[in-house]
């Protein structure tokens, strides 16, 4: 009640519908876990270098060793998965995606628009819409190195195990990366009212 | 030193403890405790092995070309060493819940059809080797020994002390192996000779080396397979 007061008084708050609000929350950590646990497993046997590679260091891991990080990425990669798949659903029932993720329209704004605020819009649009594949390539490059004698098929397109694997870690710099300028895009068009909007 | 060595590991967990929290990783540590793993995998390892026995069939799996073979990529892993076995008197016995146990010495495992294949060899630490192994299929052997109906479950236990457990159908699967040939050459003492087991299906710690015992078993029992008894998973299907 007093948080409809206050925004009758204020400029009014962006409005966010609760399954992106979910989503997000539930992506985010569902990713830390999916990440920290990963880099667990990472350190078996390092991508770059093997046995004589180097290790990530113990604060940014989860579980005491190899059994563990893959327990937790085993158990998070459902929640991970089923997260995205439901706001995928949601996007398309929706029609979201018409709207709300980039089109062609996007590109010519992005180049030729003399609204600013448009420019940073698009932009910013188009950064969000491309991190959606990764995030699926994140779960198709690890499914893959989970069952690689049962989708062989999708293994083969890979075309060797070190691609395989360097794909599925190159995913954690992205999505990083990714969260930074999505954060940053946001901020700068909406202020933190914006960003505030999407979690709470 | 029993009155002391308690109070050691107490003060170096708590200092373990401290660190994390300094390292502003309580939270994440805070769940790595073994409480957390555990509970999380009472609840995904049933679902998780369900999934994985779904997909799995007993068609063979794709196999790759000779020029594929990635002789320099298959890594040693062994927990004690390799043992030293005489092949003169090696012998590999099929027990258990059999009709008719058997005693194989080298010579007579090398007589029965040997079946080759080049598959991708996958360990659980992440590293994967296109192998060519080469050896008789554990099915025939099973076959041999004319298991009871209500078998399930494989036993191996090794030369060295290891000991696995599989379940029936992944033993049964025509690409699972008692290899005695690696790459073409004769099975290296490091790989597991006289006999080891190979498998595209499993994960390399179920492919137990230096393979001395076969089981047929109507349960699993609580002694599952060395890294399986250290919390690694059972299944381990690929």
């Amino acid at each position: 009640m007093e948080e409809a007061k206050k925004s009758t008084k204020k400029p009014k708050a962006p409005k966010q519908d609760l399954l992106a609000k979910v989503f997000h929350w539930i992506n985010i950590i569902s990713l830390l876990i999916m990440a920290s646990s990963g880099l667990r497993i990472y350190n078996a046997n390092p991508v770059f270098g093997g046995r004589a590679g180097q290790d990530f260091p113990d604060f940014l891991l989860l579980g005491e060793g190899l059994a563990d990080g893959r327990v937790w990425h085993f158990a998070a990669m459902w929640i991970y998965a089923i997260n995205l798949l439901i706001y995928g659903l949601y996007i398309f029932i929706t029609k979201r995606w018409k709207n709300r993720f980039a089109a062609s329209n996007d590109l010519k704004a992005l180049q030729a628009s003399a609204n600013a605020k448009r420019k940073i819009f698009a932009g910013h649009k188009i950064v969000y819409t491309v991190i959606i594949p990764i995030l699926l390539l994140a779960i198709v490059s690890g499914v893959v190195m989970y069952k690689p004698a049962q989708l062989h098929w999708i293994a083969s397109l890979f075309g060797s195990w070190q691609v395989l694997r360097t794909v599925h870690f190159l995913t954690i710099p992205i999505v990083l990366g990714f969260t930074f300028v999505h954060s940053f895009l946001a901020l700068k068009f909406g202020g933190i009212r914006l960003v505030k909007s999407m979690f709470v | 030193m029993g009155l002391i060595l308690p109070k050691q590991t107490l003060s170096r967990r708590k200092l373990l403890q401290w660190s994390s929290l300094v390292g502003g990783s309580f939270l994440l540590n805070g769940c790595s405790s073994s409480w957390g793993v555990s509970q999380i995998n009472q609840w995904t390892e049933p679902l998780n092995q369900s999934i994985q026995q779904l997909i799995v069939s007993q068609r063979s799996v794709p196999e790759f070309a000779a020029n594929q073979i990635e002789p320099n990529s298959l890594l040693i892993n062994s927990f004690n060493g390799a043992p030293d076995i005489d092949l003169k008197t090696y012998r590999l016995t099929i027990s258990g819940e059999v009709n008719n146990p058997i005693q194989l010495s080298l010579g007579e495992i090398q007589a029965l059809p040997m079946t080759s294949m080049i598959i991708r060899h996958v360990c659980v630490e992440g590293w994967a080797a296109i192998v060519q192994w080469g050896g008789i299929r554990l099915t025939d052997l099973i076959k041999l020994a004319q298991p009871k109906d209500d078998v399930r479950y494989v036993y191996f236990k090794s030369a060295d002390g290891y000991y696995e457990s599989w379940d029936l159908a992944a033993s049964l699967h025509p690409q699972t192996l008692l290899a005695y040939q690696k790459n073409g050459e004769p099975l290296p003492q490091d790989n597991g000779a006289p006999i080891r087991l190979a498998s595209p299906i499993k994960l390399g710690y179920k492919q137990s080396k230096w393979v001395t015992e076969v089981i047929l078993t109507k349960q699993l029992m609580t002694e599952q397979g060395y890294w399986e008894d250290r919390g690694y998973e059972w299944f381990a299907g690929l």
